[in-house]
Order: C-alpha cells, then structure tokens, then sequence
C-alpha cells in the first residue's frame, strides 16, 4: 500500500466520540434511559458503538448553569459518559450534534474526531504497581530483620548459658 | 537531558478524559506550561493543549484556581 492510499484509507475513517453530562437532578435508575436516548440519535446516523463508558457521578470543577424555559438552574454535579462510534457514509455527525443540543437533560456535551485504539493512559495502574513493589521491599525487609532478631535471641540464650555456667 | 513524557509512554493521542494525565502540565493555577518547562515534543504539545481546552469545556479541570 502506498503512503498516498493510507492516508486516504485513515481520512476515510469516521470515528467519533460523544462526552456528555447527564444532570443531577435524573435520578440514578433512569441514567439508562437517558444513554438509551443518546444511543438512538447514533442508531438513527446508523453509527457502529466502538466503546462506551456509563455515567457516573463527579464533581464539576467549576458550577454550570442551565435555562428551563427562563429559568436558570446551577449544578455543581453531573453524570459523565461518552460513547465511541464509528460513522459510515451515510451517517452525519451533525444530526447527532443537533439531537444533543436539543434534549433537555444533557448539560454539556461534546464531539469530537479521535482513533479507534484506546486513547486512555492509565498512570494508576503503574502506581498501584509502584506501591505494590514497595511493599515487596518492605516485607523482604521485614524477613531479614526477624531473621536477623531470631538470629540474636539464640546467640544471647547461648550467651548467657555460657555466663550462667562461667558463674557456677 | 529530559525527554518527551508522551515518547517515551509512547502515547500517540493525548485524550481530554484523562484527567490525571492532564494536571501533571498545569501549574498551582491551573494554567497550561510551557513547552520549555514540559519538554514535550511540538506534536504532543499540540495535542496536549487541545486536551486541556477540551477538558476544561466539559468541566472536568478548572479555567482557573485559587
């Protein structure tokens, strides 16, 4: 394949990611019913699901207004997801943009252009693995010591056996 | 010699949900460094800023702190 062809191949590809912010105020067991919304503007565009995460709860860094009709309303907390798919020609990002904007229980939303592979680097796993490596060392260390502790008990039983029978 | 955080973890795209990923380049007020002090190659550096804009959009880091 010629370098031409790839990167044609790779500008063909329509992958995108949709994060969104469900607000507070759904309650937790209608969050499905929400991702199922979300889900069916993608199935209209005829989108193929990549990888999805479900919504949980988290602090917002900073609060985010909304309008009902005239009326504000400040969250400080949202439910964040995002789904990955995969648009084929007949599908239109905008659409799905458009159906976005429209419903009322997203707070904030984006689309965005990404690739196919995992894009998340994970630092915790390396320090879960850093913490566990130290409490290796640790225990080593703490063999060596009773070891070592053992070690000097007998030598000082012998000890003072052997003053107990210069004495005698 | 300091060399390139994403070269070396070989990350090829910086993601604007990874969150903990993002703060190791901002300062105490949350502003974004420089390339002189991240030694991040040009790309990443591109790329990097344009996964803490987004991450600021969605609320996930702050525009500002303290």
């Amino acid at each position: 394949m010629s370098k031409k062809e790839k990167v044609a191949k790779n500008s063909e590809e329509k992958i995108y990611e949709v994060g969104y912010h469900i607000i507070s105020s759904v309650a937790e067991e209608n969050i499905p019913a929400e991702v199922e919304k979300i889900k069916a503007y993608l199935a209209k565009e005829k989108a193929i699901i990549i990888s999805e995460e479900a919504p949980k709860l988290r602090p917002l860094a900073y609060s985010i207004k909304k309008g009902f009709g005239g009326i504000y309303k400040t969250y400080d907390k949202a439910y964040f997801g995002f789904i990955k798919f995969e648009l084929t020609e007949e599908g239109d990002v905008r659409n799905i943009d458009l159906a976005m904007k429209n419903n009322d229980s997203i707070l904030r939303y984006i689309v965005i252009k990404t690739v196919r592979e995992n894009t998340m680097y994970s630092p915790k796993i390396t320090v879960f693995s850093d913490k566990d490596a130290k409490i290796k060392t640790n225990l080593k260390e703490d063999k060596v010591v009773k070891a070592e502790k053992t070690a000097t008990i007998e030598e000082i039983d012998k000890s003072i056996d052997a003053l107990v029978s210069e004495e005698i | 010699m300091k060399q390139c955080f994403f070269s070396q973890n070989n990350i090829k795209y910086v993601d604007y949900k990874d969150v903990e990923l993002l703060k190791k380049f901002l300062n105490p007020h949350a502003r974004m460094q420089g390339k002189k002090k991240t030694y991040v190659k040009a790309r990443s550096q591109r790329q990097l800023s344009e996964a803490i804009k987004r991450a600021r959009f969605m609320a996930l880091l702050p525009f500002v702190a303290r």
